[in-house]
């Protein structure tokens, strides 16, 4: 039996079709026009900072206990919100010149640098190729809870939905 | 000598402080002076602490927060040491509690004449009672008494005990007890708080990742910097008096008075007119084949020893159970660059937690095996491996479908009890909750659980910390309204919370917990106590 068959509660992550059918990917033309902000976040977790930080007021929360809702029209992905989520369940994805951008956040050893060569790890933690990176920023605000916000770039541009983890190997 | 500190960590600094020097049994290790005594020895590679009094099996580190005694020695020459809460010395001996009658337990065990017998034996005629002990605990493994300690002096003991008066105590400085604290200080006059750790900040200060909540709380901050910020507006009010390391260890409801112990073996005793009980949970365990083995954790006890005292807990680790905690503790071993085999769940067909943490782990590579259960933990002295096995529809075991997984080290991460042993002690009425963990106590609105006793945070029912920060800053401000103290702003904070706490509790993972706390809250606790003078109960 392969792991797709389970229910996303039983493998503990949803699976790229699963999320197709939820919405939470970004269409292709957006991605092309500019990085927008991915919430994959869809359980009722009594959370809100999303909601709080996004500048652009892009991110709608009904309630405290509602999934967070990215408006792909207005988002500017400026990706603070992928360092204030605490869930680390916020990436960020563009297409620039026929290359894919994934922004993750990032808590792990060792420290990211800019050209830094990286595996690129899926949903389920499979490498399915290399990456290198091209914004690596440690991003707080107001009263510094900082993390890593690593940006990679990836010359298939298909695999920006896929991507969803970092392991960093230096240069 | 291998070497188990964490040097360099994603999100952490240690400050270890001083290197001094420790001894075992004799022999040097490099120590220093904020780890604790377990700390210092599991730096240095030790595993095995003590044996079981009964089948001198192997004991150890278990729960890292002084809760299980598995961990006792003779530290200065003082038996049953709870190691991990008692902090190095430089110079300091501590010794494993071997005794000479090691070899002779299995043929007395066999004969059923285990020394454990004697234990309970020789208190009449009192004369006799403590030469006997001194020679039966020979054979125990429970230490032997002090030479030279002021506890068992009687003449010294009177010197040693002192009174304080006060109008709120508060036992337990977790989340809730800090907050209760913090909004009662504001109002009152004198407060008193005490807990049993060195630090302030209970299990706030092991978490090591951001915590979900509204932004007007604690949402996105780390658990060690909320605990660090509560401590710091605790200690700049001078209306709350605060002391570690002093373990309460009896109420007497007729006398009105709490009697705490202080680590220099003195008591203290404190006459409060309100009290407010947050002492936390303990956590649970799982019965399978070997699961004493040094090796074998609770979640939060690895999570203290990697995250308070920077120190692995092994190389290669099995989680057991998926509820957040376990997942947490996954995430936070990954940080600290230790592989964690597996997360198997019990007896579960979904994941416990929220799938943002499940999801966390399994972008890293750790798979998450469900349907599953741990059997059998393998290894002599510690543990070397796991055998799992897959579970049928009943929960019940399918033959030949277990498997060993390779393993140091496992975390047996599958819920927590409430630590009602202190609550019970004002009688106040008991009941059985499953969902919020097990015996709690029946409150008010105002989480009044006697006339003069208040309850706050995971004591009262297992949550999380945001729910036991808004419990704690209720339970503070009714008590102190309930001291006379107060005006009309202080039912606007009221108001404010009770809907902070009600909205954090609306989501669908809270609607057992939710139910289950509607149940038990009544209108008017005097009632409720006279009920129970009256029956018996």
């Amino acid at each position: 039996m392969s792991e797709l068959d389970l229910s996303p509660a039983q493998r503990g992550y949803y699976s790229l079709h699963e999320l197709d059918q939820e919405n939470i990917l970004p269409p292709e033309n957006k991605m092309r026009e500019r990085r927008v902000a991915v919430i994959e976040c869809m359980e009722d977790i009594p959370c809100n900072p999303c909601g709080f930080v996004c500048r652009a007021n892009t991110i709608r929360k009904e309630s405290l206990c509602k999934p967070g809702v990215v408006d792909w029209d207005k988002c500017t992905g400026c990706t603070l919100c992928v360092s204030v989520c605490p869930g680390m369940a916020i990436f960020c994805q563009m297409i620039l010149d026929g290359k894919g951008q994934v922004t993750v956040p990032y808590e792990l050893l060792p420290d990211p640098k800019l050209g830094d060569s990286v595996e690129l790890l899926d949903r389920s933690g499979t490498v399915v190729g290399k990456g290198r990176v091209v914004r690596p920023t440690y991003q707080a605000k107001g009263d510094a809870h900082p993390r890593w916000v690593v940006t990679v770039e990836m010359d298939n541009p298909k695999m920006v939905d896929q991507v969803r983890a970092i392991r960093v190997l230096g240069e | 000598m291998e070497d188990w500190r964490i040097y360099e960590h994603p999100i952490l600094e240690f400050d270890r402080g001083n290197e001094v020097t420790i001894y075992l049994d004799g022999k040097p290790m490099k120590a220093y002076s904020n780890e604790t005594v377990a700390a210092a020895l599991y730096a240095n590679g030790v595993r095995v602490f003590s044996k079981s009094i009964k089948y001198h099996r192997p004991r150890g580190f278990f729960c890292g927060i002084g809760r299980c005694s598995a961990c006792m020695m003779e530290v200065d020459g003082v038996p049953n040491v709870k190691t991990c809460v008692a902090r190095v010395r430089d110079g300091m001996h501590v010794k494993m509690q071997k005794t000479f009658a090691d070899r002779l337990t299995p043929f007395l065990n066999m004969m059923n004449l285990s020394p454990m017998v004697y234990i309970k034996m020789f208190t009449k005629p009192g004369f006799l009672y403590e030469p006997a002990m001194k020679i039966m605990r020979q054979f125990t493994g429970k230490g032997s008494f002090p030479k030279d300690s002021t506890g068992y002096n009687s003449e010294a003991r009177a010197k040693t005990q002192e009174e304080i008066s006060t109008e709120l105590l508060i036992v337990g400085a977790g989340p809730a007890g800090l907050s209760a604290a913090i909004e009662a200080g504001q109002l009152s006059k004198d407060v008193v708080i005490v807990d049993d750790k060195d630090r302030f900040g209970g299990q706030l200060i092991k978490q090591t990742h951001m915590f979900f909540s509204d932004v007007k709380y604690a949402a996105g901050k780390r658990g060690y910097k909320l605990a660090n910020e509560l401590v710091k507006k605790l200690s700049g009010m001078k209306t709350v008096r605060a002391f570690t390391n002093t373990t309460a260890v009896g109420y007497y409801p007729s006398e009105n008075i709490m009697l705490l112990l202080r680590p220099d073996n003195t008591t203290l005793r404190i006459r409060a007119k309100k009290y407010i009980v947050s002492t936390g949970a303990y956590e649970k365990t799982l019965v399978f084949e070997n699961n004493d083995l040094p090796g074998v954790y609770g979640a939060g006890g690895v999570q203290t020893l990697l995250n308070v005292y920077g120190i692995k807990p092994g190389k290669m680790g099995l989680m057991i159970g998926t509820g957040n905690v376990s997942l947490i503790v996954a995430y936070h071993l990954l940080q600290a660059g230790i592989d964690v085999k597996a997360i198997v769940a019990p007896s579960f067909r979904r994941v416990r937690g929220y799938l943002v943490h499940a999801a966390k782990v399994r972008r890293h590579g750790i798979p998450i095996i469900t349907r599953h259960t741990i059997v059998k933990a393998l290894g002599n002295e510690k543990v070397n491996g796991a055998v799992i096995t897959k579970l049928d529809d009943g929960y019940r075991p399918i033959p030949e479908t277990e498997r060993v997984i390779d393993c140091d080290f496992i975390c047996i991460g599958v819920g927590l009890n409430p630590a009602y042993d202190l609550i019970q002690l004002f009688n106040p009425k008991m009941v059985f909750v499953p969902q919020l963990g097990g015996f709690v106590p029946v409150r008010d609105k105002q989480f009044r659980i006697t006339e003069n006793a208040y309850v706050a945070g995971d004591c009262s029912g297992i949550e999380e910390a945001t729910t036991a920060v808004l419990e704690g800053r209720l339970s503070g401000l009714h008590a102190a309204l309930s001291l006379g103290y107060g005006d009309d702003s202080v039912l606007q904070k009221i108001d404010e919370y009770e809907w902070a706490l009600k909205e954090d509790r609306n989501s669908s993972f809270s609607t057992a917990i939710r139910t289950a706390l509607e149940a038990i809250p009544v209108e008017n606790i005097e009632e409720v106590i006279m009920n129970n003078v009256r029956t018996g109960s």
